[in-house]
């Protein structure tokens, strides 16, 4: 018992110190974030879980963009307890002036399969549950497209050529989980109310919605993996939730910036370890002289720092308390229904594996306290300064732990090779500019001399200090960067993009319908591509639905994409890899892929990427690579195929391109809708306030992460600071005992936090540069453009602030008398 | 002869980048629980590394050491367990109160009553009004006063001090010795100085000089 009062008294006692106090402040920073992170994480989690439970409105959902024919589905009929066929199409509907991109929804008298819709008759009626969709003629719509249309039930609406009679106001559909987080306006119309007319585009989805027991799931599963390779098959019990792997990929995301965050941590960590080891070495010497066993001593070191350890636990997690609370309350605007419950499990496993990471960061610390001997109060043995072993343990740490989290390769090993990079760079720096100094100071007589001398003397000391505040500078000076250049992109994206409509889907058959309505308003069509819609089915052979990794384009490869043709390379495109075809070439089946794309699957050169295509298998072979390069219009596509294909290939073309209207044109634009509701045209206007809405959200996001960042950062000098102060309480007593005045000590100070300074932002410079160019082009097709401006004012602001960090550090030495400076 | 140390032919050497320096060589000596001994030598001589060895805390290069406590031969390990040291630099916990410090063994040891048994002691060494005073607030003699209580507040078998006096001056080092050797005595403990002094020698039961690497015994 007096043991365990020993142990948190020392604990507490050094808490009390100033490293202690940034050793734990530290510690409770990375705790607060990761448990917030992971609470929040588990709350959407679990969100998601329950929302399978009960919103998918029937047994198990196949969702396909290729329908059956109705031989398959008669043969899905049989293996099935019951079936609903619902079609979605994307369309542009319009009331009087007003228009709005819209999710048309066509059900059939089987609809729904489980559960109930809620109707009303006004947006904010009391809502009803009824068993059936819309009768034939019908249209509902939901409240927020009503107020957008400015319509009311009782009105008709008009979509390609057939009138439909609002009846009701949709408020609920039992498979809207099928949607994920998507936010898109809705309209459900019964399927035979388009008799003969045909609503079609190349986003187009069949969902069947199936009643089935365990065996027959089964069977269908495997009967819907041949009949239908690229469709995904959700169920109600033991499936996943169509929106769990996008948040598994954005927790990828914030792992990899949590990563860079615990690195940072570890730096301050490193720092004040460096003192702390000082005073348990002691402490362990002096318990080795009462005749206390040296294991004995080492348990009693590590229960003091799980003392520590646990004080953190209970400070971050009442700071997460709140801050979770206020991040769920956020986020209900994106899931309603989310709410902030505890999760023991995943907490107490962040917290196992921060407790963990943490050992392995004290793991050197441990080794040389064993060591820790009696006979260092006798006599001053020499001492390793255990430099190379924690920088080791701490890289391995954290490279481990960004492996572990990223599932972007790339950008991972991008960062840490900028990392690395920087540090090598510092190393060599800080060695020459260290031994250069000390040589030509041999013979002069000065402070500055003299400053290089001593720095030569901790030479291994300074490396620490130097790359610690360095690595810090990079990552505060990167995450900066991107942000102010990520804002600034998406904030220009109406002046670079050419044109302000932009044709995202049209068909052949509206080609000259826009080409005509754009003479009669005095528009002009600036750009149009071709394409057609192809899904991405199988590599070399293997299917994609058999590919489970948590990966961007993985997921955008599910879905059909937009597959264009070309004999040469296109003017805003370079080739990167590979061989281009020849113009005019015979072999049409062949294809070229943009190098993202090609990294992030691990496609090679030689490989068979198979497509389904308006329902048939096509087979290409990969042989070169392009990347986008601006100057010469925006629109750019994934995959591109010999223009010799296109003749080969038994699908509608279409088109994407970009339009300029004149001001009186945009009120002609709902007439072009009501011929051809599937035209999708985006206007400029709507486009930028979508990025407003999400450089909104990012902007929420990066702003909490750089404010993490910049309280890391703080505590790296704070802990750089204090360090090493008692190694210049020592010199300046030293130097006040031979006479030197106030001025002159603060002098040598300024010298030596200024040649650590430059040498830490030149590292920093250094890294954030090679991380723009590796990142930038790769990651955000961003082009890596410094303002030389910035970077020499980011270079001032941080050599200014350690500076002056170092001289009130000093200074504050310097107010204790000579003989207590003599002392230490 | 229930506690002692038996040297049997130790010798010892450091390694300099260049050279090899020998200590001593071939000496042999029993140290026992009920007596005080000194050693005495010139700077250099091997005095701390003699001590070193005796206290178990270093292994000779050569001969052998062996240790017996309560009649029974011992590892260096439990001979540590028993001992106590007493530095030239006190080497006191600076963040402990005076009390803090001499509670400190007997609070690593699992004793209840260790802040009552570090008060008596206190009480003892003529400190008692000192007890909430932290090491920087307190005179040099003051505070190795505290170590050698400290030292001795457990009981052990052996006490070894390196220099304890070493830091002090003349009136206030007889004060610390006295108290030493009284507390020896009156415990029964087997205490061994290294100094420098051989008029703090000359109070101790038997006192040795170790020079050219040879151990004789003085007057």
């Amino acid at each position: 018992m007096n043991r365990v009062k020993l142990i948190l008294e020392n604990g507490l006692r050094d808490l009390k110190g100033g490293d202690g106090r940034i050793s734990l402040a530290t510690q409770t920073a990375l705790l607060f974030f990761l448990m917030t992170l992971t609470l929040t994480s588990a709350s959407i989690q679990s969100y998601l879980a329950d929302n399978l439970d009960q919103m998918l409105g029937s047994d198990l959902v196949i969702e396909s963009h290729s329908p059956l024919t109705k031989g398959e589905e008669a043969a899905f009929k049989s293996l099935a307890a019951g079936l609903s066929v619902t079609q979605l199409a994307d369309i542009t509907l319009t009331h009087k002036d007003e228009w709005a991109r819209v999710q048309l929804k066509l059900v059939d008298d089987a609809y729904p399969l489980q559960g109930n819709l809620q109707i009303g008759n006004t947006p904010a009626a009391t809502q009803r549950a009824v068993s059936r969709g819309p009768g034939v003629g019908e249209i509902w719509i939901d409240s927020r497209l009503a107020i957008k249309l400015g319509t009311r039930v009782g009105d008709i609406l008009t979509i390609g050529g057939t009138d439909l009679r609002l009846s009701a106001i949709l408020f609920h559909e039992p498979d809207r989980i099928m949607e994920g987080h998507s936010t898109a306006l809705r309209a459900m119309v019964h399927s035979e109310s388009f008799k003969g007319a045909s609503i079609k585009s190349s986003k187009d989805r069949t969902r069947y919605l199936v009643a089935a027991d365990e065996n027959q799931q089964q069977a269908i599963e495997t009967w819907s993996r041949k009949t239908l390779p690229g469709a995904s098959v959700i169920k109600k019990f033991g499936g996943q939730h169509p929106l769990a792997s996008f948040w598994q990929r954005t927790e990828n995301f914030l792992g990899l910036a949590s990563v860079i965050l615990f690195f940072m941590g570890a730096v301050a960590l490193d720092m004040t370890n460096r003192r702390w080891l000082a005073k348990m070495r002691y402490r362990l010497a002096i318990y080795a002289s009462f005749g206390t066993r040296t294991r004995t001593a080492m348990l009693m070191a590590l229960g003091e720092w799980l003392a520590g350890f646990i004080l953190s636990i209970a400070i971050a997690s009442t700071l997460t308390i709140f801050a979770y609370g206020l991040i769920v309350a956020e986020l209900q605007g994106y899931f309603p229904g989310l709410s902030a419950a505890w999760h023991v499990a995943p907490a107490v496993k962040t917290i196992g594996l921060f407790f963990l990471l943490l050992l392995a960061l004290q793991v050197p610390s441990f080794i040389q306290l064993s060591r820790a001997s009696l006979l260092s109060l006798i006599r001053n043995p020499a001492e390793s300064s255990y430099v190379w072993q924690r920088l080791f343990w701490s890289i391995a740490s954290i490279t481990l732990l960004a492996a572990a989290y990223s599932d972007n390769i790339l950008l991972t090993g991008m960062t840490l090779a900028a990392i690395a990079a920087a540090l090598a760079l510092m190393v060599v720096l800080t060695w020459s500019v260290i031994r250069l100094g000390d040589h030509w100071g041999r013979r002069r007589a000065g402070l500055l001399p003299f400053a290089f001398f001593m720095m030569r003397q901790r030479l291994f000391a300074k490396s620490a200090q130097v790359m610690g505040l360095g690595l810090c500078g990079f990552l505060l000076l990167f995450s900066l960067m991107l942000m102010r250049d990520l804002g600034t992109t998406m904030e220009g994206y109406g002046r670079s993009h050419d044109g302000n409509l932009m044709i995202a889907e049209a068909q052949t058959d509206q080609i000259d319908a826009i080409h005509r309505w754009a003479g009669e308003t005095g528009s002009s069509v600036r750009s149009l591509r071709p394409f057609v819609s192809a899904q991405l089915v199988a590599v070399n052979g293997k299917a994609l639905a058999d590919i489970q990794k948590p990966s961007d384009t993985l997921a955008t490869l599910k879905d059909p994409i937009r597959l264009s043709w070309t004999d040469t390379i296109p003017k805003n495109n370079r080739l990167v890899g590979g061989d281009w075809w020849p113009a005019g070439t015979d072999n049409w089946r062949q294809i070229s892929a943009e190098p993202e794309v090609m990294t992030d699957m691990g496609f090679d050169y030689g490989d068979t990427l198979s497509y389904q295509i308006g329902g048939k298998a096509y087979d290409f072979t990969l042989v070169a690579s392009h990347a986008y390069q601006p100057g010469a219009g925006s629109i750019t596509f994934w995959f591109q195929v010999p223009l010799s294909a296109r003749a080969h290939i038994d699908a509608p073309t279409r088109y994407m391109g970009s339009m300029e209207l004149p001001e009186p044109a945009w009120g002609a634009l709902a007439g072009l809708w009501q011929q051809y509701p599937t035209l999708s045209l985006v206007p400029l206007q709507e486009l930028t306030e979508r990025f407003d809405q999400t450089l909104g959200i990012v902007t929420k996001v990066t702003s909490g992460y750089a404010a993490m960042v910049l309280l890391l950062a703080l505590f790296v000098l704070a802990a750089s600071v204090s360090g090493f102060s008692a190694d210049d309480r020592q010199k300046n007593g030293l130097l006040i005992s031979m006479g030197l005045r106030d001025t002159d000590c603060l002098r040598l100070n300024f010298y030596d936090w200024g040649v650590t300074a430059l040498i830490a932002a030149a590292g920093a410079i250094a890294g954030t540069w090679s991380a723009g160019l590796l990142i930038y082009q790769a990651q955000f097709n961003l082009t890596y453009n410094p303002n030389i401006l910035w970077v020499a004012a980011m270079v001032f602001a941080m050599v200014a602030t350690v500076c002056l960090v170092g001289y009130l550090a000093c200074r504050q030495s310097l107010k204790v008398s000579v003989r207590t400076l003599m002392a230490t | 002869m229930r506690d002692s140390i038996e040297l049997n032919s130790i010798s010892h050497h450091f390694d300099t980048a260049s050279e090899r320096i020998e200590l001593f060589h071939s000496l042999s000596y029993t140290i026992r629980a009920d007596k005080t001994l000194a050693i005495i030598g010139p700077s250099g001589a091997g005095k701390s590394s003699l001590l070193s060895i005796a206290a178990g805390l270093e292994m000779p290069a050569g001969g052998d050491v062996c240790f017996t406590i309560d009649g029974v031969p011992v590892d260096a390990l439990t001979m540590r367990a028993n001992s106590g040291f007493i530095f030239q630099q006190f080497h006191l916990m600076p963040e402990l109160y005076a009390i803090g410090n001499l509670a400190l063994p007997l609070r690593l040891k699992g004793y209840r009553d260790a802040f009552d048994i570090a008060a008596l002691w206190l009480e003892k060494v003529g400190l008692k009004d000192r007890a909430r005073h932290r090491p920087h607030q307190l005179s040099g003699g003051e505070q190795q006063r505290i170590a050698v209580a400290r030292a001795f507040v457990t009981a052990p078998r052996f006490i070894f001090a390196d220099e304890p006096t070493g830091n002090l001056d003349m009136h206030t080092s007889e004060a610390v010795a006295g108290l030493m050797f009284d507390c020896a005595r009156e415990t029964g403990c087997g205490l061994v100085i290294v100094t420098h002094s051989r008029q703090l020698a000359m109070r101790a039961d038997a006192s040795l000089l170790l020079e050219s690497g040879q151990l004789k015994a003085t007057a």
